[in-house]
């Protein structure tokens, strides 16, 4: 496509279509998030202090700057340049689930299981839950580039681009949730 | 999204060809019958409980057996029997009503059945393992490991999780179709009441279904996983309140569409518009957002505290407002009509009587000290079973008489149809009036036998002789339905004389649905056209001008 088309006034169905999805999707996120808030209180583990909001920031900041990428990927005027941005988003996706296995072994080494306390269950369903996500916003972005590095990323597709953008704008929105929740956050 | 697929496939046999269909029409049809097939499970199962329970102390089933059946039962009729009859209902109907070529996503439309009907299937597949004996509800800890150590129980929520994954996206569908895709000229207070009632129920799935999914991801998480959400710690009451957060919201899933059924038959067979329209339609947006205010009155009696009792009672009776205007607005709309007792009326009149009965067991419900007394009795059994068979199911027959001509072209035999109406509804009656007693008598539900306390046995026998007409009359209607696709009067496209667009269209409706749509200047553009001289666009308040009496030109349209 020409990157630099101008966004269209109407907003194609499928982008629409994507914005109620994730408004069931931030339902159960919502949720899960406010049991897990709920029941931490009766864990008897460290709970949040067992985790290192420092350790788990590089990664987190990975998975903020795709969005980035994602935002000036459909700007720039070359379309290699925008299917390498797209590419880029993918790739700070994959860094992100490569981080999220990191945490995983180093807490699991220490003992900390989804069974070995109630913060922990809530920690791992959250974040498994938004791993998910992630994994399965990695083929999206990856066709995009793909699309867009064939110059085949037409207005006719920017149903598929502006839903897959949108929907990984709201796994990373959600991860902001999450990371102040569960890293940052003391609990109640 | 806009992936370069062939829409339809390549030459193939005709079964092949309906099941890849991308078609609303083919979707929605697959859909009802889908619900029929699994009607006839859930049915089987209700006469095994009414068999069980028509004499005191028996032991025809056992207790393990009993839990399991009524599992089976309730989730069966709720998410394989109403849910899919009413999303087909939406998809066969909403693209009709406001002139549109077919949903906005048809592809998500065809994967949203298959993910429906995948989870019948595995819910059936759990008899080979040993089904989820918890209940509809599946209360943890009931539902927990110790409690529920089969693997019954994973199925039951892989079951939910496909078909709530397959609503939700039907839901997006109906929400996107009839913002973008309805008729030029048609605003929002143009549509027709049933794709109204489909809009808003969108919304309503789209925030309660997502309440179930939570749920059922975090009792697998404690089961497969170990984890202490609901048990070991975790809470038991968190359970009942994300299941009722999205279980009394689908109990407004489940009749909302019915009204809206119900809202398209009583004006045609009255020869008068709706009365209120505006009410009608918008009493179900109060009612959208009301339904999750009142959710914590399914657990008066979990002690939540007097505060939050009171609160929860109090909006309990509010929502009775906005439904009882609906039921008012139909009754207005019969009144002074020119009533034709076709078999949709009856339907729907039946309906209406039932309909508010339960209602207003439900609103006694919200007097606490009544809910305190009658709660997990025959008197809870009675209520919901008035507002669901009574009132859902009943609609969708009021539905499936009036649409059955444009689906397939032909008319269902109207004598056959009389008879099983008469069953049906005099079983229906039979079998739920006298559990209203038997709750007061304090008969618990959920058991599988009983002692032979006075009354007892009797209302018992009655109820069950009931059931068995009843079941006579449903069969009845699915002969009706086979006989009449072959030898059925021929219907034309607009057998009714009903006004909206989806007569229109020839019946059965063609690929695409329209070759030319009429000027849409008003909420019935069919009468418009029949009428230059008086149009609704130029009258728009007619009934008000005529204080709800019929006009002459519309007694002209008796058949
Ligand atoms: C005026 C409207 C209604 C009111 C005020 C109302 C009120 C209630 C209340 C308070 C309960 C809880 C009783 C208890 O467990 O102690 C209840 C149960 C129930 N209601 Fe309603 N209701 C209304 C309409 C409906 C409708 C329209 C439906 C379905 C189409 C429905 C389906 C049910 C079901 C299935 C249950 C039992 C759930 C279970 O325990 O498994 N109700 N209702
Ligand atoms: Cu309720």
């Amino acid at each position: 496509m020409s990157a630099a088309a101008a966004p269209s006034a109407r907003r194609p169905d499928a982008y629409w279509g994507m914005a109620v999805f994730l408004v069931t999707d931030a339902v159960i996120f919502l949720l899960l998030l406010v049991a897990h808030a709920f029941l931490r209180r009766q864990g008897h583990g460290p709970g949040a202090g067992a985790l290192s909001a420092a350790a788990m920031l590089p990664w987190s900041a990975a998975l903020w700057a795709s969005s980035a990428a994602l935002v000036l990927a459909p700007r720039v005027r070359r379309a290699w340049a925008s299917a390498a941005l797209y590419g880029l988003g993918a790739l700070l996706g994959a860094a992100f689930l490569l981080g999220q296995g990191l945490e995983y072994r180093h807490l699991l080494a220490q003992g900390h299981t989804v069974t070995s306390d109630l913060f922990f269950t809530g920690f791992y369903t959250l974040t498994a839950l938004h791993g998910l996500h992630v994994f399965l916003g990695l083929p999206l972005l990856t066709a995009l580039a793909t699309l867009a590095a064939r110059g085949r990323l037409t207005e006719r597709r920017a149903g598929f681009r502006e839903a897959a953008t949108l929907y990984w704008h709201f796994v990373d929105a959600v991860w902001v949730v999450l990371y102040a929740a569960l890293y940052v956050w003391g609990g109640p | 999204m806009s992936l370069i697929l062939p829409t339809s496939p390549p030459e193939s046999g005709r079964v092949a060809r309906w099941l890849a269909s991308t078609d609303h029409k083919a979707i929605g049809i697959l859909y009802v019958l889908t619900g029929m097939v699994f009607m006839l499970l859930g049915g089987l199962e209700a006469l095994a409980m009414r068999a069980q329970l028509a004499r005191p102390n028996a032991t025809l089933i056992t207790a393990q057996t009993y839990n399991e059946v009524f599992t089976l039962h309730g989730t069966t009729m709720i998410f394989f029997v109403v849910m899919p009859m009413l999303l087909g209902f939406s998809n066969y109907l909403v693209p009709l009503q406001i002139g549109a070529r077919d949903m906005a996503f048809p592809r998500l439309n065809a994967f949203g059945l298959w993910l429906t009907v995948m989870g019948g299937l595995l819910l059936y597949a759990s008899v080979l393992v040993g089904p989820a004996d918890a209940g509809w509800f599946s209360y943890a800890p009931l539902s927990e490991k110790p409690y529920a150590m089969g693997e019954g129980t994973d199925f039951w929520i892989a079951a939910l999780l496909f078909a709530g994954f397959g609503t939700t996206l039907t839901a997006i569908n109906v929400i996107v179709t009839a913002i973008r895709y309805r008729a030029p000229g048609m605003g929002l207070w143009q549509m027709p009441m049933f794709a109204w009632m489909a809009f808003v129920n969108a919304f309503i799935i789209t925030f309660a279904l997502p309440c179930l999914s939570a749920a059922l991801l975090m009792l697998e998480v404690d089961r497969r996983l170990g984890g202490h959400f609901f048990s070991h710690g975790g809470s038991a009451l968190l359970w009942q309140h994300y299941f009722w957060l999205f279980g009394h919201p689908e109990v407004y899933i489940m009749i909302l569409p019915a009204w809206g059924i119900i809202s398209e038959v009583i004006p045609v067979f009255s020869r008068k518009p709706i009365f209120g329209y505006e009410f009608v339609a918008g009493s179900s947006v109060a009612i959208a957002l009301l339904s999750f205010a009142v959710y914590a009155h399914h657990m008066f009696v979990v002690g939540l505290g007097r505060p939050v009792n009171l609160a929860f009672a109090a909006s309990t009776m509010l929502i009775a407002i906005p439904t009882g205007v609906k039921v008012a607005n139909w009754v207005a709309t019969l009144w002074k009509g020119s009533i034709r007792f076709e078999l949709p009326m009856l339907y729907a009149l039946a309906f209406i009587v039932q309909f508010t009965f339960g209602g207003v067991t439900g609103v006694s419900f919200a007097v606490l000290p009544i809910d305190w007394q009658v709660t997990d009795s025959y008197y809870v059994v009675a209520h919901m079973h008035y507002v669901l068979m009574g009132g859902t199911i009943f609609a969708l027959l009021s539905g499936l008489h009036y649409y059955f001509p444009k689906v397939t072209g032909r008319h269902l035999t109207r004598s056959l149809g009389m008879w099983s109406f008469w069953l049906v509804t005099l079983g229906f009656n039979g079998v739920f009036l006298v559990q209203h007693a038997l709750g007061l008598m304090g008969m618990p539900r959920r058991v599988y036998t009983y002692p032979d306390l006075p009354g007892w046995g009797l209302l018992n026998v009655l109820s069950t002789l009931s059931a068995g007409l009843l079941g006579v009359g449903m069969t009845m209607i699915l002969w009706n339905i086979l006989r009449s696709l072959r030898v059925g009067e021929v219907a034309g496209a607009n057998p009714w004389n009903a006004w909206t667009l989806e007569w229109w269209c020839a019946s059965p409706p063609p690929p695409g649905n329209f070759t030319d749509l009429p000027p849409i200047r008003s909420r019935r553009p069919l009468w418009d056209l029949a009428h230059p001289e008086d149009t609704d666009a130029d009258r728009p308040r007619r009934h008000d001008q005529t204080h709800g009496h019929i006009r002459p030109e519309e007694r002209e349209h008796h058949q």
